[in-house]
């Protein structure tokens, strides 16, 4: 389930190095298997859970999932509730930003210091 | 066909995005989707309230998906004007 | 020049991204593809409003969610000199092979750009001051 796909070959000899390094991702998931990532969605939709897999379309098999809900009123806020998914398939083409869980932190307006 | 905006390139120009906002700037490059290099760009926000405010933004590219308007600015009627005295609406965003 | 040369040119530069969505991620550059998809380092989110932030140590934004992206003023020159090594190299058309020569014309070009006047002190500046994130705007007046 979480093998690396070989990078679609075809085209044949020539392609410098440049051009054959393009056509793979830049996005190594396998980094992040089983380790919790961080998932935003087209539409707003927010998610946690444990990569079990994934494909090159960016389709994602999360564990444990965790979906961070957020107050109708206020779209664009997170709510502090969650509620709890367990195993999920998630559509690649709605995926819009991944970053792995640990390490992401709430943090202090940072800009406001530097400016001083 | 060629892009009609390879003749605006390296000239002024005004680009409205699908989110309302006015970047003004001079075009360096665009490729087939109209994902644009604008350098030397700044914003111009709009207000009823008070006159135009002119925020120095520096170096972008611009998705082609976000971009509504791209028109070539004549800087000879440009310098002239007094943004501090122009009031305006902010337009909204493109409603998809 | 395509958006995307300069975007590959400001690999490893610090940059501002704004997503269609209205959150912004400041960090460095660290890989792009020709989707514009980009990997990001030493990331700080901010959300639409502006008063919540967030810090992440990598991320990966796709690219058709980019609305787009702040780059350093410098960056611009820095393509300029690798197209005109290119052409220059094709120019030639000489079998003896690889990159190399071609150094010594790479000079010159710089100049004249920092001097210009009006623009905008701190923001775009990013790059001379270390982590510093191309962070909002200045106003002229």
């Amino acid at each position: 389930m979480s093998e690396k796909p070989k990078g679609s070959g075809g085209g044949g000899g020539g392609g410098d190095n440049k051009e054959k390094r393009r056509k793979e991702s830049i996005l190594d998931l396998s980094k992040y298997l089983e380790k919790t990532i961080r998932v935003k969605f087209a539409g707003g939709r927010e998610a946690a859970g444990v990569l079990k897999g994934y494909d090159p379309l960016l389709n994602l098999v999360l564990d444990n999932t965790v979906e961070y809900l957020r107050d109708p009123d206020e779209p664009f806020k997170l709510a502090e509730e969650t509620r709890s998914l367990g195993l999920v398939v998630c559509r690649g083409t709605s995926v819009v930003l991944i970053c792995p869980q640990d390490g992401m932190e709430s943090i202090q307006n940072p800009f406001i210091a530097q400016d001083n | 066909m060629a892009s009609g905006l390879e003749a605006y390139v390296n000239s002024t120009v005004s680009i409205i995005t699908a989110d309302g906002r006015n970047f003004v700037g001079t075009l360096k490059g665009f490729d087939q989707t109209i994902n644009v290099i604008l350098d030397e760009s700044h914003e111009r926000v709009f207000s009823t309230t008070s006159g135009i405010e002119q925020i120095v933004l520096g170096l972008h590219i611009i998705r082609g998906d976000n971009i509504a308007v791209i028109g070539q600015v004549d800087e000879t009627i440009d310098t002239r004007l007094e943004f501090a005295s122009i009031r305006g609406e902010p337009l909204g965003p493109v409603v998809h | 020049m395509l958006p995307l040369s300069l975007l590959k040119t400001a690999q490893s530069h610090p940059m501002l991204v704004e997503l269609k969505n209205g959150e912004t991620y400041n960090g460095h550059l660290v890989s792009c593809d020709t989707w514009m998809n980009i990997n990001l380092r030493d990331v700080i989110c901010t959300s639409k409003d502006g008063d919540r932030f967030w810090r992440m140590p990598e991320c990966y934004i796709r690219g058709s969610t980019i609305k787009y992206l702040r780059i350093p003023d410098e960056v611009i020159d820095m393509v300029k000199e690798d197209a005109q090594v290119k052409s220059r190299n094709r120019a030639e058309m000489k079998p003896r092979g690889g990159v190399g020569g071609g150094g010594q014309n790479q000079r010159g070009r710089s100049g004249g750009r920092n001097t210009f006047a009006n623009r905008g002190g701190g923001a775009g500046r990013a790059s001379s001051q270390g982590n510093r994130p191309l962070a909002q705007g200045n106003k002229i007046k």
